[in-house]
C-alpha cells in the first residue's frame, strides 16, 4: 500500500535515490576498506602509495591469536558485559516498576535523578572512581569493569523498561490483584513477561555501550589482566613497528558481527531504546 | 473499572482508598507507604555511589594539591589557576566548537536522510545500511580514521587522483583540519543514531494529517517543513540532547586520533581532565576542572534536559 501512494505523489525520485544512494556508499565504502585492512599483510598497510587491491592474507588472524591473549580479552569483555547487564536488570526492573506503577512523593524527582546520571561525563567521575576502586583493591579486575558498566547503563535501562511498563494496561494487574496476588508476584508473573521485548532491547543497548566503553576501561584496566576488546585494540602496537592496523580492523570486524545480528533482530525497538523510551517507534 | 484501577495501583499513597482485597494480605501501613521507595532504592543508591560519591570526592580533592605525596590543603588555589589557564579555556572552547559543528551537521544530515527514506518502500533496507557505522567499536573507528587520513594518507591520495588537491594534506599541522577530522569521524559514526530516531518519529506520526495537507495541494517539502518537523520537535530535542552529551564528553577519538594536538587545538575538556590527572598526576587540579564541569552538567540537566524529556512524553 505504501508503494502505491508513492507513485501518485510524483515527487523527485531521482533526487531521493541519489541522496540515499550516496549516503549508503558513505556508510559502506569505509566498512569495506576496513575489511580490506583486516585481510591484508602488514607490509601493505602504510606504504608511500596506498594500495587499493591488496594481497589476501590471514596474517592478522594468526597474529591476534598467537601474539596476544585474545581469548582472555574476549572472555573479559563477555563476562564484564553479561555481568553488568544482569546487575542492571536486577536493579532496573524493580525501580522501573516503582516509577511506573505507584504514585508517591518525590517520584518524578527520583526518576529524573536516575535519568540525569546519564549526563555525567565519564571524565568528571573518573578520578574519584579510580581511587575508589584502588582502595577497594579492584583495579585491574573485571569486577570493577562490571560495576562501572552497570552504573553507566543503569539510567538507560531503567528508563527504557519504565517506558514499556507504562504501556501495559492496568486492568491486567487488577485482575490478578483481586485474586490476591502480591505486588511482587504481579511483577514477576505478569509484568515481566509482558515487557520482555523492552527488557531485551534495553539489554542489547546496554551491551553495545559496554562494548564501546573506553575511558573507564583504560583507567581501570592497566594490564592485559582486565583488558577488554575495546581497550586491547588501543594497545595493538608492536613497539617500534607502530600501530598494528590489520589486527585492529580484524578484531573490530569480529566484534561487529554479533552486534549486527542482535541489532537487526531488535530493529523495531531500536529507536525507542535509543531515546530511553521517549520515541515509540 | 477506571475507578478501581486507579485506586488499586495508587494504593501506596492514598491509604483510605485501599481496595478491599488487599486487606487479605494484612501488610502494615508503613510498609505499604515504603514499598515503592524500597523498590527504587537499590538503583538510586547504586547511582549515588557512582555520581554523588565521586562528586563530593572531587569537590574535596579540588581544594588540595594532590601529587605524589600526601594531600596538601591549598584553598581555592586550583580554581584560581584554572581561571588563568588558557589550556582549560581552550579545551572548553574546543569542546564547544567541535561539538556544535558535529551536532549541527549530523542533525541536518539525519533529517535530510530521514525525510527521503521514511516513505520509501525499502526503508527497512536503508535503515540497516545506514546503521552500520554505529555498530563498530568507536576505538576501532578512530584507528581507521587515523590510518586513512594520517598514517596511510589514503584520503589525500584519493583527492589528488580526483584532482582536488596537489599535494598531501598536512592535517596534523593544521588545527582546523584536525578538528575537521574529529568532526568527520563523529558525523560518520553517529549520524545513524539520529537517523534511526527521526525515521521512527516520522513513521509514527499521524498519516491523515499529511494526507489532508497533500490533498490541499501542499508539496512534500512544504509538508515536511510545516507539519512533520514541528510535530517532531520534542523528539528532535531528546535525540539531540542524548547525542550532545556524548559529543561534549568526546574522549576516544581525541585520545586515538589527535592526542589533543596540534597546539592543544583539539583538546576537549574530557581529554584535558584525563591529561592533567592521569598523565601529569595533578589530581587536585584535575578535580577542580571536574567540579566546574559537574556544575555545568547539573545546570544543563536541570534546565534543558528535564524540560525536553517532559515534553517528549506528553
Amino acid at each position: 500500500m505504501a508503494s502505491m501512494r508513492k507513485k501518485s505523489r510524483g515527487d523527485n525520485l531521482v533526487l531521493r535515490y541519489a541522496i540515499l544512494g550516496a549516503w549508503a556508499l558513505v556508510c559502506l565504502l569505509p566498512v569495506l576498506w576496513f575489511l580490506s585492512i583486516g585481510l591484508r599483510p602488514r607490509t601493505e598497510i602504510i606504504t608511500p602509495q596506498p594500495i587499493y587491491w591488496p594481497t589476501f592474507s590471514l596474517d592478522a588472524w594468526h597474529m591476534i591469536w598467537s601474539d596476544w591473549p585474545m581469548a582472555r580479552y574476549l572472555r573479559n569483555s563477555v563476562l564484564a558485559i553479561i555481568g553488568s547487564v544482569l546487575i542492571d536488570l536486577v536493579l532496573a526492573i524493580p525501580a522501573a516498576y516503582s516509577l511506573s506503577r505507584y504514585t508517591y512523593r518525590g517520584r518524578d524527582d527520583i526518576g529524573f535523578y536516575i535519568l540525569s546520571t546519564r549526563m555525567m561525563a565519564p571524565a568528571i567521575v573518573a578520578i574519584p572512581i579510580f581511587f575508589l576502586f584502588r582502595n577497594a583493591g579492584l583495579l585491574d579486575t573485571i569486577w570493577a569493569l562490571m560495576l562501572i558498566y552497570a552504573a553507566i547503563n543503569l539510567s538507560f535501562v531503567t528508563w527504557i523498561i519504565r517506558s514499556y511498563m507504562l504501556d501495559i494496561p492496568k486492568e491486567l494487574e487488577d485482575a490478578a490483584r483481586t485474586d490476591g496476588a502480591s505486588d511482587l508476584r504481579i511483577l514477576w508473573e505478569i509484568i515481566i513477561p509482558a515487557i520482555l521485548p523492552g527488557i531485551i532491547t534495553a539489554s542489547v543497548i546496554a551491551m553495545i555501550f559496554a562494548i564501546n566503553e573506553f575511558l573507564f576501561t583504560l583507567l581501570i584496566a592497566s594490564t592485559s589482566q582486565a583488558y577488554t576488546m575495546s581497550v586491547a585494540l588501543a594497545n595493538f602496537t608492536g613497539g617500534s613497528d607502530g600501530v598494528i592496523y590489520n589486527a585492529i580492523a580484524l578484531v573490530a570486524f569480529l566484534a561487529f558481527v554479533p552486534v549486527f545480528i542482535v541489532v537487526v533482530a531488535i530493529q523495531k525497538h531500536l529507536s525507542r531504546g535509543l531515546t530511553m523510551g521517549a520515541v515509540k517507534g | 473499572m477506571g475507578e478501581t484501577s486507579l485506586s488499586g495501583t495508587g494504593a501506596a499513597r492514598s491509604a483510605p482508598a485501599r481496595p478491599a482485597t488487599s486487606r487479605l494480605r494484612r501488610r502494615p501501613r508503613w510498609l505499604k507507604t515504603a514499598f515503592p521507595y524500597l523498590l527504587v532504592a537499590p538503583a538510586v543508591i547504586y547511582l549515588m555511589l557512582i555520581t554523588l560519591y565521586p562528586g563530593i570526592y572531587a569537590i574535596i580533592q579540588s581544594f588540595y594539591a594532590v601529587k605524589f605525596g600526601p594531600w596538601q590543603p591549598v584553598g581555592f588555589a586550583n580554581y584560581v589557576r584554572l581561571w588563568g589557564d588558557y589550556q582549560f579555556w581552550g579545551a572548553l572552547w574546543n569542546t564547544l566548537v567541535i561539538g556544535s559543528i558535529a551536532l549541527t551537521l549530523q542533525c541536518v544530515l539525519a533529517l535530510l536522510l530521514a525525510f527521503f527514506a521514511y516513505r520509501d518502500p525499502w526503508v527497512r533496507g536503508w535503515r540497516i545500511v545506514f546503521l552500520l557505522p554505529m555498530l563498530f567499536m568507536p576505538s576501532a573507528v578512530a584507528f581507521i580514521f587515523k590510518l586513512s587520513f594520517l598514517d596511510a594518507r589514503v584520503v589525500s591520495d584519493l583527492l589528488i587522483r580526483v584532482g582536488l588537491i596537489d599535494g598531501n594534506l598536512a592535517i596534523q599541522s593544521s588545527v582546523w583540519m584536525s578538528r575537521g577530522l574529529l568532526i568527520l569521524a563523529d558525523v560518520w559514526q553517529w549520524t545513524p543514531f539520529l537517523f534511526i530516531i527521526f525515521v521512527a518519529a516520522l513513521q509514527g506520526q499521524d498519516e491523515e494529517v499529511e494526507e489532508a495537507a497533500r490533498l490541499d495541494g501542499a508539496s512534500w517539502p512544504a509538508i515536511f517543513w510545516n507539519i512533520s518537523l514541528p510535530m517532531m520537535k520534542p523528539v528532535i530535542a531528546v535525540a539531540l540532547i542524548l547525542r550532545g552529551i556524548d559529543i561534549t564528553t568526546m574522549f576516544t577519538n581525541v585520545f586515538i586520533i589527535t592526542k589533543g594536538g596540534p597546539a592543544f587545538g583539539t583538546e576537549t575538556i574530557s581529554y584535558f581532565i584525563y591529561r592533567t590527572g592521569f598523565r601529569f598526576f595533578d589530581f587536585g587540579y584535575a578535580s577542580a576542572a571536574s567540579v566546574i564541569m559537574l556544575i555545568l552538567t547539573i545546570l544543563i540537566a536541570q534546565f534543558v534536559v528535564k524540560r525536553a524529556f517532559v515534553s517528549a512524553r506528553s
